[in-house]
């Protein structure tokens, strides 16, 4: 277990000048917490689109509006943009950014393609500009809960990590080709489970091999997938992934995690412990934190906890602080093993070997 | 215009909730068919409750079909299913799109009169010049004589008060009461920054609901900022997800609430087992207080 950072809640310590580019739902609702946040300032919006400008407008936002992200930054010299725009769009818009020298926080993955991602970050890296993708899961307040308990190492050595991702979004043809017509990277694994795998990889470490199987239901991209991750002590993680799957509204993602000393099962609602031994600080029986149970620690909630913290502790980044979590090499790193599923998965779940990546 | 002291909220059966999945999915079974929905509803108005708080949804139509009482509503709007509310946009326009869907018959005459005085082609996509239509498309077809009150959704509530627009909370308040004679509301995930930013522009609904429970779960900007609020507004509030999902026990949360300030509170169906019995208890715990 390699883990010595918390998902704490970070919020600019001096004043930072933000722009917001892409004004759909994800744009909107990340321009509201931002105007909610202590020390942001709202200085412009960017959107090709002339209706998505004016209902921005008639939400009542009246910073200055633009066509295009290039005259955002001209007119108004942000120091951090959230690039909130779909796939096709989003490394051409990220890289004009970066290049200006201008810190990003945007969708995940970076690109639709690996290389392109890499480059990304590698570009972020060279100009010392923040780059960081919107990976909400290690935010949410019983995942950061469950991600310091797994550093803790109450239940002793891990034998077996399964965990699953499941959302009700496609359900026809027409549905899947709207999200094809993006060029996204993948299906239901590059959409919805790219969370759980990012925080997978952040809790467990990198896997040395992967296996996956995937279904297509609804058109040329996968719906649901089963992947097997084996880390390098052995211990396999398993992760389940499906938006086909009716019953769930809003993405859902379950842990449960096996070790010597006992177990640990962890959802939206609540992480339960159950331990053989006390260890670490942990008493040995039944414990149960729910919501209520956890900080909260959000000073805004449009769309949930973790939109607030992840973007506090991206802009606290900007304003001096630390790298956080969602940090561009970070989700690149779930990236390569993304392309191994993919690679798993075309090849009728052959293993594909992983590189030793830090 | 008086802020109802209690309400039985159907907020869980479509909109955001606190309570865990299992006990959403025993909710959902629960109230499958209207009928359930009907001796629930009528359950409650036997109590009495000041009225019902909940979306003008095909089942609630079904279940007031069912019954002789009139049942008094605070309708909220828009009525959305949890599965439109992830997929919707920053603008008001998919909502008066699916809200018009439904609307049926000479119902209809009312909301094509009103578009005519905010016509989408003048302010499409304004939320002060549109929300009259999305108004009256959603309460169309409901008998006016049973509505108490109209609630703005959390998502629009929020937005509006993140953006800071302040012209849109008075207008919408204005309307409610004046047009349709019923209590103007807003719901909010935000409760202390609501509170704090119509008092600093002068706005006065008839009255707010928002999250407010011993756990402090869902109470921003920070529990104590909240109730700092609550204590110094003059805007009623009436408090929702009392139990912290399932955390706080009902009665003495309704209690916590009450002594900080709340006016009144609107306990879930998800929160409560026994509707009759339950509500009656915290009737009788609001009269004596």
């Amino acid at each position: 277990m390699r883990i010595g950072e918390r998902a704490e809640i970070g919020t600019p310590l001096r004043p930072v000048r933000v722009g917001v580019v892409g004004l759909g739902r994800v744009g909107i609702v990340h321009a509201s917490v931002a105007s909610a946040m202590p020390n942001v300032e709202i200085v412009g919006l960017a959107d090709a689109r002339s209706n998505a400008r004016r209902e921005a407008h008639g939400v009542g936002f009246r910073a200055p509006m633009f066509d295009r992200m290039s005259t955002l930054i001209t007119k108004t010299s942000p120091e951090a943009l959230i690039v909130a725009v779909p796939h096709d769009l989003r490394p051409r818009l990220v890289r004009e950014a970066l290049e200006s020298k201008v810190a990003v926080l945007t969708g995940r993955p970076l690109s639709p393609q690996l290389p392109e991602s890499e480059a990304l970050a590698l570009l972020a890296q060279g100009n010392d500009t923040p780059l960081a993708c919107m990976h909400a899961l290690p935010f949410h307040p019983v995942f950061a809960e469950v991600r310091s308990m797994i550093s803790a190492a109450p239940l002793g050595s891990i034998r077996r990590v399964r965990a699953s991702s499941y959302r009700s979004l496609v359900f026809d043809p027409a549905r899947q080709a709207a999200f094809a017509a993006e060029h996204a990277a993948g299906g239901v694994v590059a959409h919805e489970a790219m969370d759980a795998l990012f925080y997978l990889i952040d809790c467990f470490g990198m896997p040395r091999e992967i296996r996956a199987t995937t279904l297509k239901l609804f058109g040329p991209l996968e719906d649901e997938s089963h992947v097997m991750m084996t880390l390098p002590s052995g211990t396999g993680v398993g992760l389940d992934a499906s938006w086909s799957v009716p019953g769930y509204p809003s993405p859902a993602t379950v842990i449960e995690c096996d070790g010597d000393n006992g177990r640990l099962l962890a959802s939206d609602d609540a992480v339960e412990l159950d331990l053989l031994d006390e260890r670490a600080g942990f008493r040995s029986g039944h414990a149960r934190l729910g919501l209520a149970d956890l900080p909260q620690r959000a000073r805004f909630d449009v769309d949930g906890e973790a939109t607030y913290l992840l973007m506090g502790a991206f802009l606290a980044w900007v304003a001096g602080g630390e790298p956080p979590l969602h940090r561009a090499e970070r989700s690149v790193r779930a990236q390569r093993v993304l392309e191994a599923i993919y690679t798993s998965a075309s090849r009728s779940g052959e293993a594909i070997p992983l590189a030793a990546t830090p | 215009m008086t802020a109802p002291r209690l309400l039985l909220s159907l907020r869980s059966l479509s909109g955001p909730t606190l309570a865990t999945r299992d006990r959403m999915l025993e909710i959902v079974a629960r109230y499958r068919e209207p009928e359930s929905l009907a001796v629930t509803l009528a359950k409650a108005a036997a109590v009495p409750v000041d009225g019902v708080l909940t979306c003008a949804t095909p089942m609630l139509r079904a279940a007031l079909a069912e019954l002789e009482t009139e049942v008094p509503l605070f309708v909220m709007v828009p009525a959305m299913s949890e599965y439109e509310r992830q997929e919707l946009g920053p603008g008001l326009e998919t909502a008066i799109a699916a809200s018009r869907a439904r609307v049926r018959g000479m119902a209809g005459l009312r909301v094509g009169w009103t578009e005519l005085f905010h016509p989408k082609w003048a302010g499409g996509g304004d939320f002060v010049a549109r929300m009259p239509v999305l108004v009256e498309a959603e309460l169309a077809g409901l008998k006016r004589d049973a509505l108490r009150g109209v609630v703005l959704d959390a998502w629009f509530t929020d937005l509006a008060l993140a953006a800071g627009h302040a012209k849109f909370f008075e207008s919408f308040a204005r309307y409610v009461q004046r047009r349709c004679r019923a209590a103007a509301a807003f719901e909010t995930r935000n409760l202390g920054t609501l509170l704090a930013r119509l008092r600093e522009w002068g706005v006065k609904p008839d009255f707010v609901i928002g999250p407010l429970n011993p756990s402090g779960l869902l109470m921003k900007p920070n529990p104590e900022e909240l109730l700092a609020e609550v204590q110094r507004s003059d805007i009623p509030v009436i408090t929702g997800e009392l139990c912290a999902g399932g955390v706080d026990e009902l009665e003495s949360a309704a209690a916590y609430a009450r002594e900080r300030g709340a006016h009144g509170v609107a306990p879930d169906v998800a929160e409560v087992d026994d509707a009759g019995a339950e509500l009656r208890t915290l009737l009788r715990a609001t009269a004596t207080a």
